[in-house]
């Protein structure tokens, strides 16, 4: 009952330390595979539709099962490797705002959802997440090193956030969660019109 | 998790600064005594309405409140903003000494509209050079937080002398509302 506040509050804080945006590497200081391995917790797009595809895999569980993680995770490996070869997306952040205003607001509202609803949501997530997610690093080797943290990293956040959400049965608990969710959704949307006005 | 708070540090790729990130974020709200009046009135309304109203007012206002913030960002005027702000304390207020108890949907609608000129306004007052990201967030954030204390002083409405309290409570955000609408006038 506990670990769910814990969890919200800790992205609260995750939120409240900015670190240099350079290219939004993660952490600063931090290279290679924990740079990696962070990265997804310390760039605000990146953690907000992470969050909300989480809490919404774990709302719609268990009608949805394992498969839109697993979705996820092949997603984000795609992105990184489209970077391996060179591909350069440019909007890849602004579409992560915009799925996570989109799963914010299912959140909120709270329907149960098709799982092909999830499937191509959890893809896209991931997709665009991989794309955003360019190593700063020169070498190839650390590059790649940054990019398997990368993977892990976000991996590991949504199945601990699904592991959450999907415990949550109360009826005080539910309605939290949906309250968090139209708080994503909120923020994403601002986020999105900030980013494309300033 | 304090010393977590406490050592943030402004996001130089935005140029950061005075007045950006999350801790500015949170606070922008909680110093327009406008905005905490109708944010907490809000939230004893909700409560004196029970359920499902006590939770799909926190959800609505956020989104709706979002929805103003872009037509604030985006330069789209919109006229008689703080005056609507100052309205949305005196209404809300009135309707919480009033324990009203109108359709879900007409409280939806109200609540909306009045969510509208709320995210207008912090859609417009956002600095620029602010870390757009987080502050977003922070606002959000305090304003969800600001419901939760109306909703849990509230929810003292279960008893009496607790409904007495929150009415009363209700009073003081009408009066103040109507003093903002008169310093505006």
């Amino acid at each position: 009952m506990v670990r769910p506040l814990v969890i919200i509050i800790c992205m609260i804080v995750v939120l409240a330390l900015p670190g240099t945006a350079s290219a939004h590497s993660g952490y600063a200081g931090a290279t290679g595979f924990t740079g990696g391995l962070l990265h997804p917790l310390f760039v605000p797009a990146h953690i907000l539709a992470v969050a909300a595809l989480g809490l919404l895999i774990g709302q719609q569980a268990p009608r949805w099962g394992c498969a839109v993680p697993v979705v996820y995770v092949i997603a984000i490996i795609a992105g990184l490797g489209a970077i391996a070869l060179a591909v350069v997306a440019m909007l890849a952040e602004n579409t992560l705002l915009g799925l996570a205003a989109v799963t914010g607001l299912l959140v909120a509202l709270a329907r149960p959802l098709r799982r092909s609803i999830g499937w191509l949501l959890g893809g896209a997530v991931g997709l665009s997440l991989g794309l955003d997610s360019p190593p700063d690093a020169i070498p190839l080797t650390q590059a790649y090193v940054t990019m398997l943290g990368t993977a892990l990293g976000a991996a590991i956040i949504l199945l601990a956030l699904v592991q959450v959400a999907s415990r949550l049965r109360r009826d005080w608990q539910r309605i939290g969660m949906r309250i968090f969710g139209s708080w994503l959704a909120a923020s994403a949307i601002l986020m999105l019109a900030l980013r494309l006005t300033r | 998790m304090l010393a977590c708070l406490a050592a943030a540090t402004p996001a130089w790729a935005h140029s950061g600064g005075a007045g950006s990130g999350l801790v500015a974020g949170l606070a922008h709200p909680l110093f327009g005594p406008d905005h905490v009046a109708a944010m907490v009135a809000v939230g004893l309304w909700g409560a004196f309405l029970g359920a499902p109203a006590i939770f799909i007012l926190p959800v609505v206002f956020p989104l709706v409140m979002a929805a103003g913030g872009v037509l604030g960002i985006l330069g789209v005027p919109l006229p008689g903003v703080e005056i609507g702000i100052a309205i949305s304390a005196a209404i809300l207020g009135m309707m919480v000494v009033l324990a009203a108890q109108p359709p879900l949907w007409l409280v939806a609608i109200m609540v909306g509209a009045f969510a509208v000129f709320h995210g207008h306004a912090h859609g417009v007052e956002l600095p620029s050079g602010a870390d757009a990201a987080a502050y977003s967030a922070g606002f959000v954030i305090a304003t969800g937080l600001l419901h939760l204390a109306g909703i849990a002083f509230g929810l003292l409405a279960r008893w009496l002398a607790g409904r007495f309290a929150v009415r009363a409570a209700g009073g003081a955000i009408a009066i103040a509302g109507l003093m903002f609408l008169g310093q505006l006038a």
